[in-house]
């Protein structure tokens, strides 16, 4: 920690950050507003899979790069799960020098572009922002200049692609490729490493493909950082599950030295409250899943999905945001959020519940299901609803909701979508009994490492963590990374 | 030979002598050595609301407290008592249907609640898991001095009404005895519906170590003194109900289970006995019920439950207010 203080002050006083920071007051700077981010009309984007936020124009950046301080003692990056150096990605921008703050970035963050985009910013890196803790003002918006300099970089064509080393042979299989499993490939193979990612689904990318819609995070950002991992020399193989396509056994006789598990956490919840079967009835995972991967919102492809008129989703995270916006985009006349806390509470992103609202979405705060009920064709036609007031806080803080006994009522529904959590990915612990497992059914490791209890297999993302976040996961995977290179160090000396 | 079935709950029982809810009951291989012991029946370890909200508050406090699970904003844990509460009540489905495959007694599902919200549709899944029966062990200490007695004792009905609706396996209710009218109470429960009624459950006994200034617990297990109370009220009101009546509290041996069926019991529930002298007080406890019954000529149950209850004794007067007067007077 004191050798990164070290690092961070002598970077800071470089003469070209000492010239910025005198370039301009530091009340010129903290007089300035923060920037609002372009975004799609909300009536049009309502209508349309275009990504919502535009981004920001050059100007806005730099304008915006302005308002950060440079502090002696920057607090963002104790914010930052991957401890980004935000002032010096930052002031690169203020400086001109984008496709540099795009160089910065990478040094910590292998997929800024996402992480700019769905990094949940004003509870990491914002939230400790100088502005907002000392201030009280709007902290500099650090994630719309993350996303700026990571496409700046990808627009102009010349996005770095890391140099690879000699290759040395040993084989490293990668299990899922979500944000965990991209991160320990590209470190891997950078070190030389013949690494083979193994996808359970048809498309690479996981939870950021298949979970997070296109007017989040389009798939063509995500699929730039795939293809830099391919010319990088990553295999891929889709359609294959581990633990029932092959074990880890199987793959260790075919020449796999070491693994990563970051196959997620996409094992759907559900209430068990009366009528869940229902048709009409999905979890946000089949829902998104079917939508984003599989196209089933157009009629011309062969899976399609019934998303009705009358649309309710049970929930009220980010995936319950994406489900109900979403169901507006294919033609709902009322898409519901029936969540049983009060909207402050929702987990959601601020950014996601307002622009939610925006496109028309009914917030049914403190309200719960009871039951559905269907037609005689076993479709769901209607839900039994309960009201709730909030109670004495549990250990999040957050009031604990309580049913008011005789509020039931009913409403019309057509599709719902239960978008409640998920749990970790039993397939693997399943298939490994020496796999130590948490109460939680998340895979143990050894916190500096991301080693398991099984020498050779290392985790990370929500597999280890449960459902979290895409810069937790893509830390997780660099960690590992490193951990499975040291581990296969020393098995070659011992050789 | 005396006969010793019963009918409880309008279920056949081999005997009376039914073993309550507790730790006796929390297992398949504890409720199978159970009804080789000779149990006439069995319930089975409450479900406990506010046990379910405990483990979902502690389950949630380890996340938060676990630097690997990610907990700010988590919608993972969101739902969380929601996940934990399903848990719980599908390990208590298994156990019930597990039970039901591994014998032939019957077997009675208990729930300890505390408001009508959380359990209507849980019932339902009791009674599909194969449950004869369903105890309803309502357990409100009346200590809330916000709340009104009215209030209070709708709330029974209100769990009640729920649970009806939702099941069509007998359903029964265990009570304490802290009514402002007591008999007035049971009689107007027994009313609704409900197949049975069990008195009283017993409420956590505090005391105090003197020493270390601190609370503990007291009396964990029954004594034989706490079976009068039992007594008095059944007596009182057997014959008066629209249910059957179960004694429970203080039943040690024979010659208490005894006791109660004269006064009106169609069964007994015991848990302390067994817990102090072994599965084997089970059988010790069938084979005075049965002797006394070849003693006096009884060949049926039926024979003699209720001979000395208030209806039919020959003392009214014995369960009142009057007598208890008259019995301390004797004392010097």
């Amino acid at each position: 920690m004191e050798q990164l203080q070290e690092i961070l002050k002598e970077e800071r006083q470089q003469a070209w950050r000492e010239e910025l920071r005198k370039s301009m007051k530091a009340k010129e700077r903290t007089d300035m507003p923060r920037v609002k981010m372009l975004e799609q009309d909300p009536v049009e984007r309502a209508a349309n899979h275009l990504e919502v936020n535009l981004g920001l124009m050059e100007k806005m950046a730099v304008s915006e790069a302005r308002r950060c301080l440079d502090c002696a003692n920057p607090t963002c990056i104790s914010g930052c799960p991957v401890g980004i150096n935000i002032p010096k990605f930052i002031k690169r921008i203020e400086k001109g020098e984008f496709l540099e703050s795009a160089r910065v970035l990478k040094e910590t963050n292998t997929l800024p572009a996402v992480c700019g985009r769905v990094c949940p910013q004003e509870v990491q890196c914002e939230s400790e922002c100088f502005y907002k803790i000392k201030l009280n003002k709007e902290p500099v918006a650090i994630g719309y200049l993350e996303r700026f300099a990571a496409d700046y970089e990808r627009n102009s064509g010349n996005i770095s692609v890391p140099e690879v080393s000699e290759h040395n042979g040993i084989k490293v299989a990668v299990i899922g490729s979500g944000p965990a499993g991209l991160a320990v490939a590209g470190d891997l193979v950078k070190w030389g490493y013949d690494v083979t990612v193994f996808e359970a689904l048809h498309e690479i990318g996981g939870v950021l493909k298949y979970g997070i819609p296109e007017f989040r995070l389009p798939n063509e950002i995500v699929d730039v950082e795939i293809e830099n991992l391919r010319k990088m020399g990553v295999k891929f193989v889709t359609n294959f599950i581990v633990g029932k396509t092959s074990s880890v056994e199987d793959l260790k006789e075919e020449g796999f030295e070491a693994f990563f598990v970051g196959s997620g956490a996409g094992l759907p919840n559900f209430m068990n409250i009366p009528g869940e079967n229902f048709s009409g009835i999905f979890s946000s995972n089949e829902y998104l899943t079917r939508i984003n991967l599989m196209n089933a919102a157009s009629d011309e492809y062969d899976t399609p999905v019934v998303s009705g008129k009358n649309v309710a989703v049970i929930g009220g995270g980010n995936t319950a945001m994406d489900s109900v916006r979403t169901s507006k985009r294919l033609g709902a006349d009322r898409s519901m959020i029936i969540y049983r806390r009060s909207i402050e509470e929702m987990p959601a992103r601020v950014e996601e519940v307002k622009h939610a609202q925006e496109e028309g979405v009914e917030f049914m705060n403190l309200n719960n299901p009871l039951e559905y009920y269907a037609d005689d064709r076993g479709r769901v036609n209607k839900m039994r609803v309960q009201k709730m007031e909030l109670g004495e806080p549990d250990s999040s803080g957050r009031r604990r909701p309580i049913p008011i006994e005789g509020s039931d009522y009913f409403v019309d529904v057509d599709t719902v979508i239960v978008a409640i959590g998920v749990s970790p990915n039993p397939l693997i612990p399943a298939s490994m009994p020496d796999l130590e497992v948490s109460d939680w059914g998340t895979i143990k490791v050894n916190k500096e490492t991301m080693e398991s209890s099984i020498p050779g297999v290392f985790a990370g993302g929500d597999i280890v963590r449960g459902g979290a976040t895409v810069i937790l996961a893509m830390g997780d995977g660099r960690k590992a990374a490193a951990g499975m290179h040291e581990y296969l160090k020393v098995k070659a000396r011992n050789k | 030979m005396a006969d010793l079935t019963t009918r409880y709950l309008g279920l056949s029982l081999k005997n009376p002598i039914i073993v309550g809810s507790s730790g006796l009951t929390d297992s398949v291989d504890n409720i199978v050595e159970l009804e080789k012991a000779g149990a006439g029946a069995i319930v089975i370890k409450s479900i406990f609301e506010e046990q379910i909200l405990l483990e979902a508050e502690s389950s949630l406090r380890k996340a938060y407290e676990d630097d690997m699970i990610y907990s700010a904003k988590a919608e993972a844990l969101d739902y969380l008592d929601l996940h934990i509460k399903e848990d719980t009540l599908s390990n208590f489905i298994k156990m019930v249907r597990e039970a039901k495959s591994e014998t032939v007694i019957p077997i009675i599902a208990s729930i300890n609640c505390v408001s009508p919200v959380e359990w209507t549709s849980f019932a339902g899944r009791v009674e599909q898991a194969g449950a004869d029966a369903l105890e309803l062990n309502i357990a409100l200490l009346p200590s809330d001095t916000r709340m009104g007695t009215g209030e209070i004792e709708q709330i029974y009905f209100n769990i009640i009404d729920k649970v009806l609706s939702q099941v069509k396996i007998p359903v029964s209710i265990k009570i304490s005895p802290y009514f402002s009218n007591l008999a007035q109470m049971i009689s107007k429960l027994s009313a609704t519906g409900i197949k049975g009624m069990v008195l009283f459950n017993r409420f956590y006994s505090p005391d105090f170590d003197i020493y270390n200034l601190t609370e503990k617990s007291a009396n964990t297990l029954s004594t034989p003194a706490e079976m009068s109370n039992v007594l008095r009220w059944i007596a009182i009101m057997s014959g008066r109900v629209e249910c059957d009546l179960a004694a429970t509290t203080g039943i040690h041996d024979g010659k208490s289970v005894i006791k109660q069926i004269l006064a009106g019991a169609d069964a007994v529930q015991i848990v302390s006995a067994l817990y102090m002298k072994g599965l084997d007080q089970l059988q010790l406890m069938l084979g005075e019920l049965e002797s006394w019954m070849d003693e006096k000529g009884f060949n049926y149950i039926q024979q003699f439950k209720g001979n000395m209850s208030q209806k039919q004794g020959t003392n009214p007067a014995a369960y009142e207010r009057i007598q208890f007067m008259k019995y301390f007077s004797e004392i010097r």
